[in-house]
């Protein structure tokens, strides 16, 4: 492992080494607070009710029974609910999910149209069960392959690119394969339920909510309320998991806000399981053509990657299924194009790796099919059509890239020479055995994210930035990065997160935030040095002193992204090699995973406990995106229901202990020379790559190529 | 979940009597939609999913139904296993007296999780609703198993998880216990204490096909109660087979419980449950007609699995199941035998 170890005043590492999560004695005593624990406990608690069809009007909401029954204070519903502001997110001009209760339209099956507020959840729920809702149904569009949805081709995602002559590059070709991927849709599923609690003081709102942008959040309670920013506080501490779920600022959060308004008490909302499904995004299913010429030598002339995804009626929701090949391969001619289908389904959001994880077993996967044709190694293939400056980005050289050490290194660890490279050619009893890898380039994304860092009178130090930690480890690398450079001991530095009262932040998403944050903090450290007059790392005594009769001294910092033009480089994002052996019950189908190796390039390990953790995390949900994970929807033979099918966690299959071998990491490269700290985000990398892997791996194996997620039994028989 | 009264009752009369709708004759005032609940970890998901709403749980936990004896059986039966029904899964999972019976270990460990096993009870588990979704969303309204006649969604919708065997387009909904699938093959009995007295039932008898009356899941009459399973120790190999996409806490894809003794070459006993494709756990007899008797090989494994599925009810989404079931059986059966050609 290649990382920079400097010493604390008593000589112990601080950034690279593995040190124990800040927060861990919290998490293991179940003492954290997570947002819902922060709620009033005088709340008054709603349950949401989804409608039952589709598409169409609400014609009739009878909300008398669900009045009368016991407990129950009011019903919100489009007919009384306020009326708000639909505001935009800031990240892009995309607009925000709509708010819920603002018009009679149903535009998927699961669409709030009525929150009953109760004193109890039991008599909430119970409440909502006594609703009697009728629609004027229409028949709704929810697949992918119907001629009747609206294709938008005006490429929300930026994700269209053109470059040379793909004409040209295939006609120059010696060999052209061509094939369609597919993969199904996927729902986060995060373990920790989703919650809102809004509290009012006069025209002030205090929202208590799971989200892994405050900042956001407020940003468009204030402007669906028409009120100052100052005058929304959002605060989420901690959530139970959200691998992007959290990220939009979505209805359950405002219909807290109505309800509180409208029955002038705290209100508290926490979803159901299904409601999980429908209510906080997904990972839209995609339908892919990939087309790849080359030369016999292996050399690629042409490639082409077309996709085609779902999006919500009146949503936005950018996803880039065509990034990583854009950017993953020295090509001149190249066209990626992807188009955006509306339909009756419920909002799309980001999920680990949101367009990566699809596109990447597309490309990935046709690149084993390429191999094959050609009779070259897949490894050797990825290198010989090595991207050494960014094709994507004016051919400027990367900030750092170390994907031919990942690839090599990933190699060596499996035994990827050692095999019997013929389909079908390794077996063990009833077991066929494969080996199958792939190459991920993963996209670069960073935003502003502003960091104050407090020096107190006796030494100590705080770190304030309303970013949010979601579970990954924000807390403790902050920690790290503010004691190595104050030379503090981690204990001596406190780092207060997920509140929109403190500076700015980006989202924990993206895989942007350990670096923005760290940068910010590394820069605002340098600010408040500084402001004291003293040098690099200066102690804590020192910092006392230099304090002297002061309370404290701040100092805030931004970090932003470089313009590549200026700084002469491509900013790079994480890069990784992915190496799975699998076994495949040749009767049965069955395919278990028995070793993956994920070989990644994330600059300077921040802290090599939480960065391998997040490989590891990220490669679990990547074994569920190949074999398990598959959100399902009723494909009636007659008019389509839009109804998941499998909306609970005993149907909706999470890959268990049972499904994961013992996995193995590397970090290889050292620190990215585009910013301070050296970092590059790890947080998706791990997940992508994981699926055309397993899937190329199932292809040695058993000699079938599967082009669909999941790979299931019924397909391998 | 609609508001409910619970009840706790010490003995099995009480429990009874409690859930009876004569209540006049029996001098205690229940109301009609009363229902027994012991480990609760099917019911209480049906109540939250508003599938069923009953006025009055009467809690049988504590009843004295939580021992396993092994008894001498009758006539040439040898040792017989009698399990009280609030025995849970996770208890006789790890009974020693079923550590030398792999199909029944077996088919317990490999059901739910460690969490669930420890809840549910061996009574509840035989007697589990179906996990079909269009059966388990009070929003689909097709479902003849909630609303007699009015039609099944599955049918038309998206249909993995369902049976192909004892349905037809009436209904398709799956028995999913591993547990009783290995009781048929067991030749286990089913001791019920109802209103009227006991009496007892082979498990291969407990359930009503779907393609009879989607809307009966069993033959028990009101107020009767699982008290115990009298469980035959056969003299033979076992063993219990799961497919499954997850390799952990996923309900069978398919499955086979094989219960076989070779003698000389020849299959003299044979006994076969099958599941993940049954409407009920679903005995294979006419996998066990071509088996028995006859010498033991693979081929005739193959024509056995091959007749026991002649006549599968298939979907678009199910139509992989007989192929598997097949396979599946074949594997299990060649694995308990230790036949290799």
């Amino acid at each position: 492992m290649t990382t920079t170890q400097v010493p604390t005043s008593t000589g112990a590492p601080v950034i690279g080494a593995g040190v124990t999560r800040v927060d861990g004695p919290l998490k293991v005593t179940g003492a954290v607070p997570y947002a819902d624990d922060l709620a009033p406990r005088d709340a008054l608690v709603g349950v949401l009710v989804g409608s039952t069809v589709a598409a169409g009007e609400i014609s009739l909401v009878d909300t008398s029974d669900a009045l009368a029954a016991p407990g129950v204070v009011a019903v919100l519903t489009h007919h009384n609910a306020p009326a708000v502001i639909r505001p935009n997110e800031a990240s892009s001009d995309e607009r925000a999910p709509m708010p819920p209760f603002q018009d009679a339209t149903v535009r998927f099956r699961g669409d709030y149209v009525a929150l009953v507020v109760a004193q109890t959840h039991e008599e909430a729920a119970h409440g909502a069960s006594l609703l009697h809702v009728t629609y004027d149904a229409t028949e709704p569009v929810v697949d992918l392959n119907d001629p009747r949805a609206t294709r938008e081709t005006d490429d929300p995602a930026g994700a269209d690119s053109t470059r040379g002559d793909l004409d040209r590059g295939l006609a120059a070709a010696d060999v052209v394969v061509e094939a369609d991927y597919v993969t199904g849709d996927n729902t986060n599923n995060p373990l920790g339920l989703f919650a809102a609690c809004a509290q009012w003081d006069g025209d002030a709102l205090m929202m208590w909510a799971t989200t892994q942008w405050p900042f956001n959040t407020a940003d468009c309670l204030a402007e669906a309320w028409g009120i100052p920013r100052e005058d929304v506080r959002v605060v989420c501490p901690y959530l139970g998991g959200g691998f992007g779920s959290g990220l939009r600022p979505w209805p359950y959060i405002h219909a807290a806000a109505m309800a509180a308004k409208v029955v002038d008490r705290p209100v508290r909302i926490v979803l159901s399981r299904p409601q999980m499904f429908t209510g906080v995004g997904h990972r839209p299913e995609t339908v892919q053509r990939v087309r790849l010429g080359a030369l016999r030598d292996g050399t690629l002339t042409a490639v082409e990657h077309t996709a085609t995804i779902p999006v919500a009626m009146d949503d936005d929701n950018p996803e880039n299924v065509v990034s990583g090949t854009r950017q993953g391969y020295a090509v001149e001619h190249l066209r990626a194009d992807v188009d955006q289908v509306r339909l009756h389904i419920s909002p799309p959001g980001s999920m680990r790796a949101p367009g990566e994880a699809q596109g990447n077993f597309g490309l990935e996967t046709a690149l084993d099919e390429l191999a094959l044709e050609l009779g070259i190694d897949p490894v050797e293939l990825r290198l010989r059509n090595y991207a050494h400056t960014n094709p994507d980005q004016d051919d400027l050289p990367w900030s750092s890239k170390a994907l031919d050490e990942c690839l090599r290194r990933g190699a060596e660890l499996i035994g990827w020479d050692d095999r019997d490279p013929t389909p079908r050619s390794m077996r063990e009893g009833d077991q066929l055995i494969g080996y199958g890898m792939a190459a991920v380039s993963f996209f670069y994304f960073q935003q502003p994210c502003t960091v104050r860092v407090v020096v107190r009178r006796d030494g100590s130090a705080a770190v304030h930035c309303a970013a949010m930690d979601i579970g990954t480890g924000t807390y403790t690398v902050v920690t790290q990065v503010a004691a190595e450079r104050l030379g503090l001991e981690l204990a001596d530095v406190e780092v207060v997160l997920g509140d929109s009262s403190l500076p700015a932040s980006p989202p924990a998403g993206g895989s942007g935030l350990a670096m923005a944050i760290s940068n910010a903090t590394a820069r605002a450290v340098t600010g408040v040095l500084g402001d004291l007059e003293l040098g690099s790392a200066p102690g804590r005594d020192a910092l006392s002193r230099a304090v002297g009769d002061r309370d404290e001294v701040a100092a805030e910092a931004t970090a932003d992204k470089p313009d590549p033009a200026e700084v002469g480089m491509s900013p790079s994002g994480a890069f990784g090699a992915k190496f799975a052996k699998v076994r495949v019950d040749a009767d049965l189908g069955l395919v278990r995973v028995e070793r993956l190796v994920s070989v990644i390039d994330c600059g300077q390990v921040l802290n090599e406990r939480t960065a391998r953790s997040q490989v590891v995390g990220g490669t679990v949900g990547g074994i569920g995106h190949a074999l398990l994970e598959h959100t399902t929807t009723d494909l009636h033979a007659g008019p389509q229901t839009g109804r998941i099918t499998n909306a609970h966690l005993a149907d909706y299959l999470i890959a268990v202990n049972a499904d994961v071998p013992d996995l193995e990491v590397e970090f290889v490269g050292g620190p990215d020379r585009l910013n301070p700290v050296g970092v590059k985000g790890v947080g998706e990398v791990g997940l992508c790559g994981v699926a055309a892997a397993i899937g190329n791996a199932v292809h040695h194996a058993t000699g079938r190529r599967i082009r669909r997620l999941p790979i299931t039994p019924d397909l391998l028989l | 979940m609609h508001p409910f009264t619970y009840t706790r009752v010490d003995d099995v009369d009480a429990a009874v009597a409690a859930v009876t709708t004569d209540a006049v004759a029996r001098a205690v005032q229940v109301p009609e939609d009363a229902a027994f609940i012991a480990g609760g970890t099917t019911q209480l998901d049906l109540m939250r999913d508003g599938v069923w709403s009953p006025g009055t749980l009467v809690d049988i936990s504590r009843l004295p139904l939580a021992d396993v004896e092994v008894e001498d059986g009758d006539g040439d039966d040898g040792t017989v296993l009698v399990v009280g029904a609030a025995v849970t899964m996770a208890d006789l999972a790890r009974h020693a007296a079923v550590a030398g019976l792999d199909v029944l270990r077996d088919s317990l460990l490999l059901a739910a999780s460690p969490q669930l096993r420890a809840m549910a009870t061996i009574g509840g588990n035989v007697l589990q609703r179906t996990r079909c979704r269009y059966f388990r969303d009070p929003t689909v309204s097709q479902c003849n198993k909630r609303e007699p006649g009015s039609g099944c969604a599955a049918v038309e919708g998206t249909a993995r998880m369902h049976a192909v065997l004892g349905v037809d387009a009436g209904c398709i909904a799956l028995h999913a216990s591993d547990l009783a699938v290995a009781l048929v093959a067991l030749d286990a009995r089913v001791r019920l204490h109802g209103p009227d007295g006991v009496r007892t039932l082979p498990v291969a008898d407990l359930h009503v096909r779907a393609d009879d009356d989607p809307a009966r899941d069993n033959v028990l009459t009101p107020g009767e109660l699982v008290t115990h399973l009298e469980i035959p120790v056969p003299d033979a190999r076992t063993g219990y087979l799961k497919v499954r996409d997850r390799a952990s806490y996923e309900f069978a894809l398919t499955s086979a419980a094989v219960v076989a003794r070779v003698e000389d070459g020849v299959l003299a006993h044979v006994a076969i449950g099958l599941g993940g494709v049954g409407s009920v756990p679903w005995r294979a007899t006419r996998a066990e007609e071509v088996l028995r008797g006859r010498p033991a090989s693979l081929a005739l494994f193959e024509e056995a699995a091959a007749a026991e599925l002649a006549d599968a009810f298939t979907l678009p989404g199910t139509d992989f199941k007989p192929e598997l079931a097949r396979r599946t059986l074949v594997r299990q059966l060649r694995d308990v035998t230790e036949v290799t050609a």
